[in-house]
């Protein structure tokens, strides 16, 4: 397994009251597979997230990646995990706003290994044209392509995506799910997402549903469909 | 760094908040440097005129000329000059005192033409420049005609001041001449005095006293000593050069920590803004450190370019300074130098102080976890304690909205409250100056003294005057601590021309020892203390027993019966050297050491405050300057952080001048209270101020200041806060309701 989470938990103290929002969860990913994340809002889908990308921590349990246990990393271990591994795509994209498209992306190509060349990956997500412009200049769909671009610049292992189409409408988010299953087929990368939308799970090879933090039910799809033929 | 690009942006994008760090630092480092290389220049040049033109180290005056000067040279290891000194009256208003020409001690320094020659004549050139006289003119002197050979400044007289009591000189009313000693020998007028200078300045007080009892063993009698380091127009330098080192180091550092604080607040408002990018750059891979590099590159801009900027218009500023200098301070400068060091200090020492306040701010904003930062900080629309500690239900709505927003930001509302209160300090620093000085010159010119004309005489007279009052004065100093000096005057023990009060009012008979009350400060004393002293003319101790002390600010003397005076010192009884007068005296020039009168000493005075109520324009303006910018600086911090508020409020149908109303005047307290607060600043920095300049100058002024200036002051201070707001108005006209609307996505 490249991904494996096991009995992981998390509580969050306001005042006097806790409450626990990971009550044990686990799941598992191979590497290459694309899984999704499903649930009611405030199911605990981000929480689980972030700790998996290593900007967030737990109180207890584990998450092995290629079987290191980052929970058990330290900061600067951490951010060289995220450095080097993970990809982040955020719901609300994220981008720099004083930066153009080409620098927001130069922000991350600059501190990765062996980052793949920008203007290719620019033209992969279709937005090559737009290179110099500001993000305030963008409209919600472009922002997040280029904040997909943003995150697979440095060929990542893992691509975390909290609900990458959640600001879009039903066309724009169709070209996003094509633009992922493209990257995912042609960089064998990793792909974890949330998503609101039952449609979407067609399209994973492991389905999590999870409610008041926990996974209640956990499905392998067979066969994918692809992105193409998605329809809600 | 690609993210390194939007250093740049963003600041462009904030102008406002980040063009007061931006001038603060430029006005420090531009007075840092103006300060620092002027006192530099005029130290070296002082000391150099001090070496090079051997300043003497007393000059006195003695009953009868001295014989055989060059065994004196040998016995005392010094040397000695014999010269002639004459006032001159060119006109009704205008004197000019004209001394021959030192050849071993106190040589003139020429400073444009030429040396006097034989029929030549040297000016000092503040006082030909006032009275439009050049080189090559002719001018009557002595009843003489001489010619003009150039301008020069005399090592004993580098401020020009008439009498040793004066305060300001006045190049109009009194200049120096310098003519050669044949010529003075020819016109036959003047009196005598000489000037020496030790060659092994060690114990220099020793060498003196060992000179004087061998003068007194001579029976020559000294009417008159006065050393160089207590004659006021050397020291007044020094004191100036002081005062300038002093105010080099504490305004600009005080101009540059009021930076750090707003630079501080202003990136700490920015981190915030940008939590969630810093929270997405972690996110990203990057380190702690990459990232608080990149935030500091916003406060070392900053530091960089004012400080270089500032040390540039310093460097240009120094040379008009030094020139407006020179015209006070009469000393020779061959060439202006700059110090290195001190350019280099001006333009790390913002970065230094930004960098470390910066560095705290920035590292404590990152302390957050990423997650906490992308949802826009840990404390996002966290109430403070303050706020939530005031029961503010009971108030209005504006009233409780304007509290609440001076409450979010206490180190805003704190720098807001201090900038106001620097600025008022500033301000009404100069005002004070002047109401002291013109209580000062009211206290002795109208309470006490009410002669019109002093006259000192060059020798002890014996017979009864014809009319005026008789005095006499002695040069004194504490046996302790020879740096305490003053005045010992024996006055007619029923004096109808000087008066006296005790602290409830009630007059003071002058048939007893009186002691004015700043030398009773000084010493500590009390009525019926004693104390020890030395006379500085015979070196010899006594012991004095004050029996009341005199309410006045005019002077640090000691007042006692003639009787008694002559008494002490071994004098014939019934003698005295000056008279005072209200009628102007016929007294025959060659009688008489000086003459003045209260009238001129008024002229000299309004001459003299003229450049300094320019001055005291020039640093109003200055404060007023400071004033706005703290203020302007705040007033956009608070738009910037309500800007969603106020969109929504524009959503919501408020009127312009409502928003106006609830976002701008939410400081107004604060400008006031800041006010308020620096009046008693500023009376206590200047009793410090006020203080320090008795100690060097045994001139004291009271702390006071006119109720007119405190009115006029708080008019500047609100004018100040009203322009701010009045160009805030656009910045908030700017802010579109979308704002609110694509806010809630962030
Ligand atoms: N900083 C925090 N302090 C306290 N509680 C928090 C904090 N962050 C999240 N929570 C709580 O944790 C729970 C899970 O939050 P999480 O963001 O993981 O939900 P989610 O499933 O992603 O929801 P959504 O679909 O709305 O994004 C929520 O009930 C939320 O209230
Ligand atoms: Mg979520």
């Amino acid at each position: 397994m490249f991904l494996k989470v096991e009995s992981l938990k998390k509580s969050y103290k306001t005042g006097e009251i806790s409450t626990q929002v990971l009550k044990g969860v686990g799941m598992c990913l191979d590497r290459g597979e694309v899984g999704v994340i499903l649930g009611p809002s405030g199911s605990g889908k981000s929480t689980l997230v972030n700790i998996i990308g290593g900007i967030d921590r737990c109180d207890s349990g584990r998450v092995m990646i290629e079987g290191a246990d980052i929970t058990q990393h330290k900061d600067n271990q951490l951010t060289d995990y995220r450095r080097e591994q993970v990809g982040f795509v955020f719901q609300f994209y994220n981008l720099i706003p004083n930066l153009t498209v080409g620098e927001n992306i130069e922000v991350v190509s600059n501190i990765s290994k062996k980052p793949l060349d920008i203007d290719s990956v620019l033209k992969a997500v279709g937005m090559l044209d737009k290179k110099f412009r500001f993000p305030r200049e963008l409209s919600g769909g472009e922002q997040q392509r280029v904040s997909i671009a943003r995150a697979v610049i440095k060929n990542p292992k893992l691509l975390l995506c909290d609900e990458p189409t959640g600001a879009l409408d039903f066309s724009t988010s169709r070209e996003i799910l094509k633009l992922l299953q493209q990257i995912n087929k042609d960089f064998g990368t990793t792909i974890l997402m949330i998503t609101h939308n039952t449609a979407i799970s067609a399209l994973a090879n492991r389905v999590y549903r999870m409610r008041s933090g926990e996974i209640v039910e956990e499905t392998i799809n067979e066969s994918i469909m692809s992105a193409e033929r998605i329809e809600w | 760094m690609v993210i390194n690009k939007k250093v740049l942006r963003t600041i462009l994008d904030n102008k406002a908040q980040y063009i007061g760090s931006l001038v603060l630092i430029i006005i420090s480092c531009l007075l840092f440097t103006m300060l620092n290389q002027l006192a530099i220049n005029m130290n070296a040049s002082s000391e150099d005129f001090r070496e090079s033109y051997v300043q003497e180290d007393a000059s006195f005056i003695s009953d009868r000329r001295l014989e055989n000067l060059e065994a004196l040279e040998a016995n005392f290891n010094i040397l000695i000059e014999h010269n002639k000194v004459v006032d001159y009256s060119i006109s009704e208003e205008v004197i000019i005192r004209v001394f021959s020409e030192g050849t071993k001690v106190n040589k003139p320094a020429v400073i444009k033409g030429e040396a006097v020659g034989e029929n030549g004549v040297m000016l000092d050139p503040a006082f030909a420049e006032a009275n439009k006289l050049e080189i090559g003119d002719s001018i009557t002197l002595l009843g003489r005609s001489f010619t003009i050979s150039g301008y020069a400044s005399m090592p004993n007289y580098i401020y020009p001041i008439k009498e040793e009591t004066d305060l300001l000189n006045n190049p109009n009313a009194f200049g120096i001449a310098i003519i050669s000693k044949a010529a003075f020998d020819e016109v036959k007028q003047g009196s005598s005095f000489y000037s020496i200078r030790f060659n092994d300045s060690e114990m220099l007080e020793q060498r003196m006293a060992q000179f004087k009892d061998y003068l007194k063993s001579q029976n020559v009698s000294i009417l008159k000593w006065t050393n160089t380091s207590e004659n006021p127009r050397v020291t007044l330098v020094s004191t100036k050069i002081e005062g300038m080192n002093q105010a080099s180091s504490a305004m600009p550092v005080v101009i540059l920590l009021l930076s750090c604080v707003l630079t501080g607040i202003v990136i700490r408002k920015m981190l915030k803004r940008e939590s969630v990018v810093i929270g997405t750059m972690y996110a990203l891979g990057y380190r702690k450190l990459e990232i608080i590099k990149h935030y500091m590159r916003y406060p070392m801009l900053i530091a960089l370019s004012g400080g270089i900027v500032g040390t540039i218009l310093g460097a240009f500023t120094m040379n008009p300074m030094l020139k407006l200098m020179l015209k006070y301070f009469n000393l020779p400068l061959d060439k202006i130098s700059y110090s290195l060091q001190y350019v280099v200090i001006s333009v790390f020492l913002p970065i230094v102080f930004l960098g470390v306040s910066c560095y705290f701010v920035i590292w404590k904003a990152l302390k957050s976890s990423p997650v906490e930062l992308m949802k826009g900080g840990k404390d996002k629309g966290k109430v403070g304690f303050l706020e939530k500690g005031l029961k503010l239900n009971k108030l209005k709505f504006a009233t409780k909205f304007k509290v609440r927003e001076q409450l979010r930001s206490v180190p805003r509302s704190a720098f807001l409250l201090f900038g106001v209160i620097l600025s008022t300090v500033l301000l009404l620093y100069g005002f004070a100056a002047k109401s002291s000085i013109d209580y000062m010159i009211k206290d002795s010119y109208g309470e006490v003294f009410k002669y019109q004309y002093e006259y000192v005489f060059n020798g002890l007279q014996l017979e009864a005057p014809q009319s005026g009052e008789r005095f006499s004065v002695s040069p004194f100093e504490l046996k302790e601590d020879a740096k305490t000096s003053f005045a010992v005057y024996g006055v007619q023990p029923d004096s109808k021309l000087i008066y006296f009060k005790d602290k409830n009012g009630n007059n003071l008979s002058t048939d007893s020892i009186i002691i004015t009350k700043p030398l009773a400060d000084r010493l500590e004393l009390k009525p019926n203390d004693s104390i020890s002293v030395t006379n500085k003319l015979d070196s010899r101790q006594y012991s004095i027993k004050v029996a009341a002390i005199a309410e006045t600010y005019s002077s640090e003397s000691i007042f006692m019966p003639l009787r008694q005076y002559n008494e002490l010192l071994g004098y014939p009884s019934d003698s005295y050297l000056g008279l005072w007068s209200v009628e102007k005296l016929d007294m025959p020039a060659d009688m008489l050491l000086r003459s003045a009168t209260a009238d001129d000493f008024k002229k000299a005075f309004d001459a003299a405050i003229e450049p300094m109520q320019k001055v005291i324009g020039i640093i109003a303006f200055m404060s007023f300057l400071v004033g706005l910018l703290i203020i302007y600086v705040v007033t956009s911090l608070i738009i910037e952080e309500n800007k969603i508020t106020v969109s929504l409020m524009k959503v919501f149908g408020y009127r312009k001048k409502e928003v106006y109303s609830l976002i701008l005047n939410s400081s107004s307290f604060i400008v006031i209270l800041g006010y308020a607060l620096g009046i008693p600043a500023l009376l206590a920095l200047l009793k410090v101020l006020f203080a320090s300049l008795a100690e060097s100058t045994s001139i004291n002024l009271p702390v006071t200041i006119n109720y007119i200036y405190l009115v006029m002051g708080f008019f500047v201070i609100i004018f100040a806060f009203e322009l701010s707001k009045h160009l805030s108005k656009k910045k908030l006209n700017k802010i579109s309701m979308n704002e609110a609307l694509k806010a809630s996505m962030e």
